[in-house]
């Protein structure tokens, strides 16, 4: 199913659609005693259709307060949020969303069965689309066999998994998932992943929150870090991580050329005979080599690229700042 | 399709809640225990048994009614706040469910879970009544007439009191009305908040005779009595539906019972109905 496009802008020089526009957006909590907080300011990002977007930040900068704002579970303060051309909240749109929250609950009384057959009648299906769309789920998350056992013998991973059932109930084209791998087992973790994957091969959106970085930087085509409710950073992954430095690895050079390297480098450190010069951009990497050349032998230049975990880290101190 | 959804999967939640299912378990327990109390007085006379089935009917009502008003308030007061507590709203609401579809399914499952628990208590304590009238029955005719108990368990069709049945559903329209109350409380207070409220509710619903006096009062002072006015009409007159007396004492009988039961059940159905109306209303500006 393709969704309906309705805002269009120029992504990578293609004409792609929106699939979430978010525009001046901002939502303040009132205290008690007339002070306010701002859980979410000023924030702006678009989502294209299509793409993975993974949406980070440390706890309380506003992640899960902008999904609930997304799914219409709260009301923003100002600014603007559509969600598959419809404002957030719209009925619509919901039936073509999804929304698999953090660490699901269902009520526990009910079998895998029961809660599928419960989430299916909120679509309005019919007995028959039921039981056919019950089966192909259970089978998707694995969980055939135990879908008549009742939720509450179910472990924390095979609740991710009925929640993934009931997310994937209406084959939505926008999927909103927040931290869907927490704390889950390995292979939990994994079938998650490719899930996610197989769910970009087949067309659909993905806005994904999470704090497993790493999850984050393989699956996600882009992603916006947010930090105390702003937006911080924004952009793919080849345009937010750079290479952050590089590390030249010399042998058997001479005692006074590390005194010679040292007004280049960012940092010089010697393991017996081997000396690493690590320097920060392209410019010195030459200086470096120019340097060092005919008076020692070269091993190896590797050029190290900043992780998300990094630029995140460096982002979120820097904030604290 | 949505709503009943709701509603049904409201009744399973509610009905495994295990105070409530201790609530339920010891009424009916004491009701089957009220049985025991033809040991404490002889069959002999007419007027024996008489009083023992009096007593046991006002142990009885007076059991439901208490076990009603704890049900309504356990129930009721957790309704929203413990959806939103669980997360369970957050999977409903993203889905193309509409609040007030959400609030009245909720509503609907109350009144289910309500019904399906005065119904098991009336059942019993109807069952009670018809075992302590019947063996009443059985005992007088042999003692008196020499009937055989065989002979005199004929009369086992007219020991069923319908009026019992009716002292059953009117406490039901009771608690319907109070849960009404309570789920709209629920909708914008902390659950310990909305029993002591719910619970004041009932207190001063059931003292509605006293409230309506006090605003009649010609002694009384202006202020208060315009308060005890505005009391009298906003909160529900639980005591309209308290018919233990008349079910006790026939001789305090009411004229028209099937009239009385109309006006009452409407009155009851029309405030449930508004509560439900105001608690849509907040509901669809409610964030959570």
């Amino acid at each position: 199913m393709l969704p309906i496009f309705c805002d269009y802008g120029l992504y990578g020089g293609m004409k792609v659609a929106e699939a979430i526009v978010v525009q001046g957006l901002k939502k303040v909590y009132k205290g008690h005693l007339g002070d306010s907080v701002a859980a979410v300011d000023d924030l702006n990002f678009q989502v294209n259709q299509g793409e993975i977007f993974g949406f980070i930040g440390p706890n309380g900068a506003g992640k899960t307060t902008t999904i609930k704002m997304l799914l219409g579970l709260l009301f923003p303060s100002s600014g603007k949020l559509t969600v598959l051309g419809k404002p957030a909240g719209d009925i619509e749109a919901k039936k073509r969303i999804s929304y698999l929250p953090e660490s699901p609950y269902f009520y526990e009384h009910m079998t895998g069965v029961e809660v599928l057959d419960f989430y299916c009648k909120l679509f309005k299906l019919n007995a028959e689309a039921r039981k056919r769309k019950i089966g192909e789920l259970l089978e998707q998350v694995g969980l055939t066999k135990d879908g008549n056992r009742a939720l509450r013998q179910y472990s924390k991973g095979m609740l991710q998994r009925i929640g993934i059932a009931q997310a994937l109930i209406n084959d939505p084209d926008l999927l909103i998932f927040d931290e869907p791998t927490s704390g889950l087992d390995p292979i939990a973790h994994k079938d998650i992943q490719d899930l996610i994957r197989s769910l970009k091969e087949q067309g659909k959106t993905v806005f994904v929150s999470s704090h497993q970085l790493s999850d984050i930087e393989s699956v996600c085509n882009r992603v916006a870090i947010i930090n105390r409710g702003k937006l911080v950073k924004l952009g793919t992954m080849e345009e937010l991580l750079h290479i952050g430095r590089t590390v030249i690895t010399i042998s058997g050079s001479q005692d006074d050329l590390a005194e010679q390297v040292k007004p280049i480098a960012e940092r010089v450190s010697v393991e017996g005979d081997l000396m690493r010069i690590y320097v920060d951009t392209e410019e010195k990497v030459h200086n470096v080599l120019d340097t060092v050349r005919g008076k020692s032998c070269l091993v190896s230049v590797v050029p190290q690229k900043q992780t998300l975990e990094d630029l995140f880290v460096e982002i979120v101190r820097e904030g604290r700042k | 399709m949505i709503i009943w959804s709701i509603a049904k999967a409201t009744v399973g939640d509610a009905m495994r809640k295990k105070v409530l299912q201790i609530f339920l378990v010891v009424a009916i327990g004491l009701i089957i225990i009220s049985l025991s109390f033809s040991q404490t007085l002889s069959f002999s006379t007419r007027e024996g048994a008489s009083t023992d089935i009096m007593l046991i009917k006002s142990f009885g009502l007076g059991l439901m009614a208490m076990a009603g008003w704890l049900i309504s308030l356990v129930m009721g007061v957790s309704l929203i706040p413990q959806e939103i507590e669980r997360r369970t709203i957050y999977t409903i609401l993203s889905k193309p469910v509409k609040r007030y579809e959400f609030i009245i399914g909720k509503f609907l499952g109350a009144m289910l879970t309500l019904a399906l628990c005065v119904a098991c208590m009336g059942i019993v304590f109807i069952g009670v009544v018809m075992a302590k009238a019947h063996g009443a029955a059985v005992s007088a005719a042999s003692a008196n007439t020499g009937i055989s108990a065989a002979q005199a368990g004929v009369q086992k069709v007219q020991i069923f009191d319908i009026n019992m049945l009716w002292g059953v559903v009117m406490i039901y329209l009771q608690f319907l009305v109070l849960s009404a109350v309570v789920i709209l409380f629920s909708v914008f207070m902390t659950p310990t908040v909305n029993f002591f409220m719910g619970l004041g509710v009932y207190i001063i619903g059931v003292m509605a005779s006293m409230t309506e006096t006090m605003a009649k009062s010609d002694t009384m002072n202006p202020v208060l009595a315009g308060f005890y006015k505005i009391m009298h009409v906003i909160i529900p007159n639980f005591d309209k539906f308290n018919v233990t007396n008349t079910l006790l004492h026939p001789e305090t009988h009411i004229a028209n019972i099937a009239k009385y039961t109309g006006q009452v059940a409407l009155y009851g159905i029309f405030y449930a109905l508004l509560m439900v109306v105001l608690a849509v209303i907040i509901f669809e500006k409610k964030e959570v």
